[in-house]
């Protein structure tokens, strides 16, 4: 009980209709990265990192900003997703210490809707999706959605592409590291033609995929300035 | 003379940070075979770094080929044992695997199994347990410049290095591994010359000079010292338009991980149905490497 709700609170899509990348993430958890404060108690237990993160971004929201404390420790990555279409986007990864990762996307060129958004567990598309490997799933879990439980860490739901299909959004996510051994750096992210099903569909491919179809853009996660 | 040995250095493992915990249960026993009973050794002056031409370190390197009859796999075997620098061959006809331990390059292989008239694709490369992580990808995507560049760890720090690239304008271009894997400003974004111990003659990241010849195709194998593709991923592969690497890159790629031997038999992406034997056609680009 207490891992799924830890699982609930540790992903939440704050919002779908942000303008542009947005700059500052520090805003939301100012007080992960001081070194000052040791982030001990965030190692201790993932269910705790989890928990603990659902809180902060509502009690640091009327905390004083700590701006020189937040560069050493904050991990960012982006990927720059491209198709053989007109799919593009810039996916946009921030880590304040061993918190959680906040994801921002921005995708244009799709069709209106919902459109599969994953994390697969290599990032060679030589082989086209072949060689992305699945969806990247460390603890050897079915698929899901980012709330559930049980889902493979590199399921990150749906992206919701607007009338002019734009799609945006931050997810707040605990499963995505940016460094240790599940880091997604290198690894791909995936936008699909089709919505996923979250694992609920009842088709032969909900469990594995989601079902979401072909898939229209991708991009590897790079190392960025901190 | 040094003699750089795969298994000897125990620290490996703990500096492996981002590396991939999962080892597929289906290593089988072929793949340990190959690391038993002498781990592979590497016999090279670590003062020269190989060039094109010389010999490259041993490895890994597993195809999925299209093969559907014994008489295919006495036929892919043959063709390949006459490959120079090929050591040892293993097929399994189940999955359709070929594994080739042996200093011959990609290009080399995958053009002598295409001479057998059947599809291949590379699909993982790498040292049997050796090393957490051993295989990594930089794919350029174009518009007029694509290539693939593949680094897989052969010892403690010692990378083998190997290129293909078409769309360059004829001539010599520099190239490079750079700090950051960002591409939202394509090369311009990806820092400097990736130099983790701060050496302003040689950074580590200097990968030297691609010749790209008159339809502007340009080859490499080689390996470099002191190279750990662990510390690369999620860095770049910047090519710059001439020797000059103070300017910006003409192209750069995000170097990726890439699967170690026996880690992805994926054969059908499920997401859209095709194959493997269809996808590179479909995709960006043809990868020769």
């Amino acid at each position: 009980m207490q891992a799924a709700l830890a699982v609930m609170a540790a992903h939440t899509v704050l919002a779908a209709i942000a303008a542009a990348p947005v700059p500052h993430q520090s805003l939301f958890f100012p007080n992960f990265s001081s070194p000052s404060s040791p982030s001990a108690q965030f190692h201790s237990s993932f269910h705790g990192v989890a928990l603990k993160a659902n809180v902060r971004p509502f009690l640091s929201l009327s905390a004083a900003p700590k701006p020189l404390t937040v560069v050493a420790a904050t991990k960012k990555a982006v990927a720059v997703l491209k198709g053989t279409s007109t799919v593009e986007g810039v996916v946009t990864l921030t880590q304040d210490a061993d918190g959680p990762t906040t994801v921002n996307v921005r995708v244009t060129g799709l069709t209106p809707g919902k459109h599969g958004f994953h994390l697969h567990e290599f990032g060679d598309t030589t082989n086209g999706c072949i060689s992305t490997g699945p969806h990247f799933n460390p603890n050897g879990l079915t698929h899901g959605s980012p709330e559930d439980e049980v889902r493979h860490a590199g399921d990150l739901g749906n992206i919701v592409a607007n009338a002019e299909g734009v799609a945006e959004a931050t997810i707040v996510d605990s499963q995505i590291p940016l460094t240790g051994p599940n880091s997604v750096v290198g690894r791909a992210f995936v936008v699909h033609e089709l919505e996923d099903d979250l694992g609920k569909g009842g088709h032969e491919l909900s469990l594995s995929t989601g079902n979401a179809g072909g898939r229209l853009a991708c991009g590897v996660v790079g190392l960025t300035p901190p | 003379m040094a003699f750089l040995r795969v298994s000897e250095n125990p620290s490996f493992g703990s500096l492996g940070l981002s590396s991939d915990p999962i080892r597929g249960p289906e290593k089988s026993g072929l793949v340990k075979a190959f690391a038993n009973p002498s781990p592979a050794f590497v016999e090279m002056d670590p003062k020269q770094p190989t060039q094109n031409g010389a010999v490259l370190p041993e490895l890994l390197t597993e195809y999925m080929v299209d093969m559907k009859c014994e008489g295919c796999v006495n036929s892919v075997r043959n063709k390949l044992q006459t490959v120079d620098g090929v050591k040892k061959v293993d097929l399994d006809l189940t999955n359709q695997v070929v594994r080739v331990l042996g200093t011959s390059p990609v290009k080399i292989l995958t053009e002598a199994l295409e001479q057998t008239g059947r599809k291949a694709r590379l699909i993982g490369q790498g040292l049997p347990d050796d090393f957490l992580l051993s295989a990594a990808v930089a794919e350029f995507k174009g518009p007029s410049i694509f290539g693939v560049v593949r680094l897989a760890q052969v010892s403690m720090e010692l990378a083998r290095i190997e290129a293909n690239f078409s769309g360059l304008p004829p001539g010599k271009h520099g190239w490079s591994i750079n700090e950051f894997g960002d591409l939202t400003k394509g090369a311009a974004s990806t820092g400097k010359l990736f130099n983790p111990s701060k050496d302003e003659k040689e950074p580590l990241g200097d990968l030297g000079t691609l010749d790209a010849d008159e339809k502007g195709d340009a080859f490499y194998s080689g390996a470099k010292e002191k190279l750990r593709v662990a510390d690369l991923i999620g860095r770049s592969i910047a090519v710059y338009g001439t020797e000059d690497k103070s300017d910006e890159g003409i192209a750069a790629a995000v170097i990726a991980r890439s699967a170690g031997v026996g880690e992805n038999y994926k054969k059908l992406c499920t997401c859209d149905g095709t194959t493997i034997w269809e996808a590179t056609n479909a995709d960006f680009v043809t990868s020769k490497v």
